[in-house]
This record gives C-alpha cells, structure tokens and sequence, in this order.
C-alpha cells in the first residue's frame, strides 16, 4: 500500500488484486478485523435480507472508498471525518430509496438496518485506512473487495441460520417433510442473535486453525 | 490555496452540502411514485390478509368507499379515493370520512385502523362478517414497538385470538378488551392480553375502540334484512361456538 506510484501500473497488478481478494481471507472484515459484527447479527435469520444488506453495504463501500479517493487531494484535514460522513450518509440513503422502490418487501425486513449500514465500521474503516491515501482505482477495488468479504461472512451465517432455524432456503422448504415426520425439529435458538454469534466464532476459529499466521502468540 | 484556512472549508462544505441536497432529492422525487406503488400494493395485501383472502385478485374482489359519520355512502368518493385516504388516516377520519372496503364475494367489510403503541404509530385493518359484528380477521402492524414483546401483536397468535369474538352488545358498540391476566372463557368480547406488552395491547385496545366508534353509525345502518341477518348470525354463531 506505498503511496506514491510513479510509473502507470497495470489495471490487474498483483497488487491492485490483492486489494480486491485479501478480505476474502487474511484481512476479511469480519472475521480478522472483526468489525461490522453488529450487522451480521441481525439481518441473518434469512438468506434473502442476507444476499440484500451485502450487496448494498458492497455498493456503499465500493462508492465510498472511489468517491473519497477521488476527493482526497481537496478534502481539508481539520473536516475530513465530517466529510467522509456526508457522503457515506448519501450513499447509504441513495440505497435506502432504491431498495424502497424495488424491492419493498425486503427493505420492510431489513427495516433500519439499511439505514445502520452509515454505523457500519467497515465503510469507514476502509475510507480512513485506504481510500485516503490510494488512487481510486485500487480504493474501488478494495471496497468492493471489503464488501464482498464482508457480505460472503453474512450469507454463510443467514445459510446456516436459515436452514437450521426454519428449515428453508430464500424463503422454500427444503428440508423435507419426511423429515419432521421422523422426529426431526427446526433449532429455534438458530433464530435468536446469540447464535449469529456463536457461527461466526466457529467461522473465526476454522479460519486461524487454518491460517497460523493470523494467531496470536 | 491553503486547504486549511477558513475560507477554503466553509466554500468546501457549502459546495458539497449543497451537491449532496441536489442530488437526493432529484432522486427521492424520481423513485417516489414507484415507492408509493409498493406502499400502495401493501395495503392491498393488509387488506385481503385481513379478510382471508390473501389469494384473490384485489381489484376483482375489493369494492372500496368511504362513508360519512351518519354511515351513508359519500358520493363522489372513486375506489382509488378511498384507498388514498390510507396514507393520511388520521386526516381523513378528522375531515368525516371513513374509508370502507367491501367484500364483494361475500360481504365481509374491512375498516382500517390507526392509534398509538408505546413508542410509535401501530395500525391495523379489521374485517367484519356481513352482520357488522363479528370479527372474521384482523392484520396489526407497528412502526417501532420492541421486539419480543410490544411487536407480538403482529403474530398470528395474538391476531387469531380476536376471530369470532363480537363487538356490540345489543346495540352497544362494546368493541373489544384486552385483559391482563387472560379473558374468561368463551367471553365474546374479551381476548388475553400480551405480557409485557401492557401499553402497546392497551394501545390497540383504545385504536380499536375509538376507529371502530368512526363506523358506528355505518354497521347499524347496512346490516342487511332483519330475517337474514336472523339466519347468518345463527350460523356464524353456531360455528364459532363449535
């Protein structure tokens, strides 16, 4: 992440890759950074609101990290919290409306959530720790890198919830009627917060017993 | 110029304030209608919900007025009136005019419903059998009651509990209670109410009471002929006892 490039580096540089694929694994927000917990909480009871909070909060991070990149040289010092602010703020209502007039029924369950993702450390995160000091191509990409780490952390704990929660998938049964008929019952503690909690603990812990060099003596 | 004089952040802020508030309500006017449209296809599906009939095809089954105090049917006012009359309730039940949707296939009427919880608006509609005093469904929903407790009252529980049960007493518009402690058996105007919900249930208590004294005058009025209201309320009384 040095700042000054002089030469033109190419568009897919093993760097400008790195930013884009290093949150999927050693820098994943969630799981290394742990942030954005509070999210990945509460809108993964279901796979769809799920899919949705990930895809917008990618969409915020994505515009924030390029809209900031390309504001950096002008941004005064003494405001730059203030203005980052702004625009996220903007981001996330522009998604906010879009998602009103689309898909209704998913912003109705996603509720103030969408309107949380403003709270969402990693936007900000990203913002101060990346944006601010790289050219916008790569700061697009290690938002939508950010993102996307982020969202795939949220659909594998809205899977898991909902299939063992309510036996369903994107709102159909799949777990099969035969099933229940043998006994088996859906986990309603799947459907409480505490155990989002909990699978994303298990996530952490598959993820350092694999990586060793993201334990800590 | 130097970014950190005065000058430049107060010319900065005032550029990107001023950016942003173009930009967002260029956008919030042009998405409007279609957010309206799904706000609009909402209530359409509240309303059937609350009828039963969540299956049917709303403009082929919904007949939409408004009635006055006095319970006559307001001339003038066209189906798309009275749904739009939802988006401001309070307004139009303060002006005298009280929206009805009707049944057609087979007469139950739903009235809609607004008041205060807690902590914020809740609202409801509520359908009635053809006697106009029965209560064959009821849909309630709330902008910000706590989870868990106070946002119980949009279950299918609590909600089901009001099916069958009545709202007039002889001619008494008695509407329904909500008991802490849970209703006596086979009370018909009385269901349990939630625990640890006390002032959102006494909320829906008042809202009902008060939206359903709107249409007062409109239940006497257009229950249908003597004798077969006889026969109806026999039936349905017959098979809620069952």
């Amino acid at each position: 992440m040095s700042k000054n490039i002089e030469e033109k580096e190419p568009l897919f540089s093993a760097k400008n890759m790195a930013s884009l694929t290093n949150p999927f694994n050693k820098n994943n927000p969630v799981l290394v950074q742990i942030l954005g917990i509070c999210s990945a909480l509460a809108v993964t009871v279901q796979l769809k609101p799920a899919v949705v909070m990930a895809l917008s909060v990618t969409v915020v991070t994505a515009f924030s990290n390029l809209i900031m990149s390309l504001m950096r040289n002008s941004i005064p010092a003494r405001i730059r919290i203030i203005v980052q602010l702004v625009v996220i703020a903007t981001l996330v209502i522009l998604v906010d409306q879009f998602l009103k007039a689309f898909v209704y029924d998913v912003s109705v369950q996603l509720s103030v959530y969408v309107g949380l993702i403003i709270t969402n450390c990693i936007i900000m995160g990203r913002v101060e720790a990346f944006a601010l000091a790289n050219k916008p191509w790569p700061s697009l990409l290690d938002g939508i890198g950010n993102g996307l780490g982020y969202g795939m952390i949220l659909v594998i704990i809205g899977f898991v919830r909902e299939l063992f929660g309510s036996g369903c998938l994107w709102g159909y049964k799949v777990i099969p009627e035969w099933c229940y008929e043998h006994g088996y019952v859906n986990n309603g503690l799947m459907l409480f917060p505490p155990m989002a909690l909990i699978l994303v603990g298990f996530i952490i812990w598959i993820q350092r017993s694999r990586n060793k060099d993201l334990q800590e003596k | 110029m130097n970014k950190n004089s005065n000058t430049y952040i107060i010319i900065y802020t005032v550029v990107m304030v001023v950016l942003v508030a173009v930009l967002l309500s260029v956008t919030a006017l042009s998405l409007q209608p279609l957010q309206k449209e799904n706000e609009l296809g909402a209530k359409k599906t509240a309303i059937l919900e609350a009828m039963g009939a969540q299956e049917a095809d709303y403009a082929s089954v919904v007949k939409a007025y408004a009635v006055d105090a006095e319970g006559n049917t307001i001339e003038g006012v066209t189906a798309d009136d009275a749904l739009q009359m939802l988006f401001g309730l309070k307004g139009a039940f303060d002006a005298g005019t009280y929206p009805v949707f009707e049944n057609v296939e087979n007469g139950y009427v739903v009235v809609p419903l607004t008041g205060k919880g807690l902590w914020d608006d809740i609202w409801g509609y509520i359908a009635l059998d053809k006697d106009k005093n029965t209560i064959k469904g009821i849909v309630l929903d709330h902008a910000g009651e706590t989870p868990g407790l106070g946002a119980e009252i949009k279950t299918d529980k609590f909600e089901g509990s009001f099916v069958g049960k009545t709202i007039y007493e002889g001619s008494d518009l008695v509407s329904i209670e909500i008991v802490k402690g849970g209703a006596p058996e086979g009370a018909p105007h009385a269901i349990d109410a939630l625990s640890g919900a006390t002032k959102t249930v006494q909320g829906v208590q008042a809202m009902l009471k008060t939206c359903l004294s709107y249409y007062d005058a409109f239940f006497k009025s257009k229950v249908a002929p003597a004798e077969e209201v006889e026969t109806e309320c026999n039936t349905e009384n017959t098979e809620s006892n069952e």
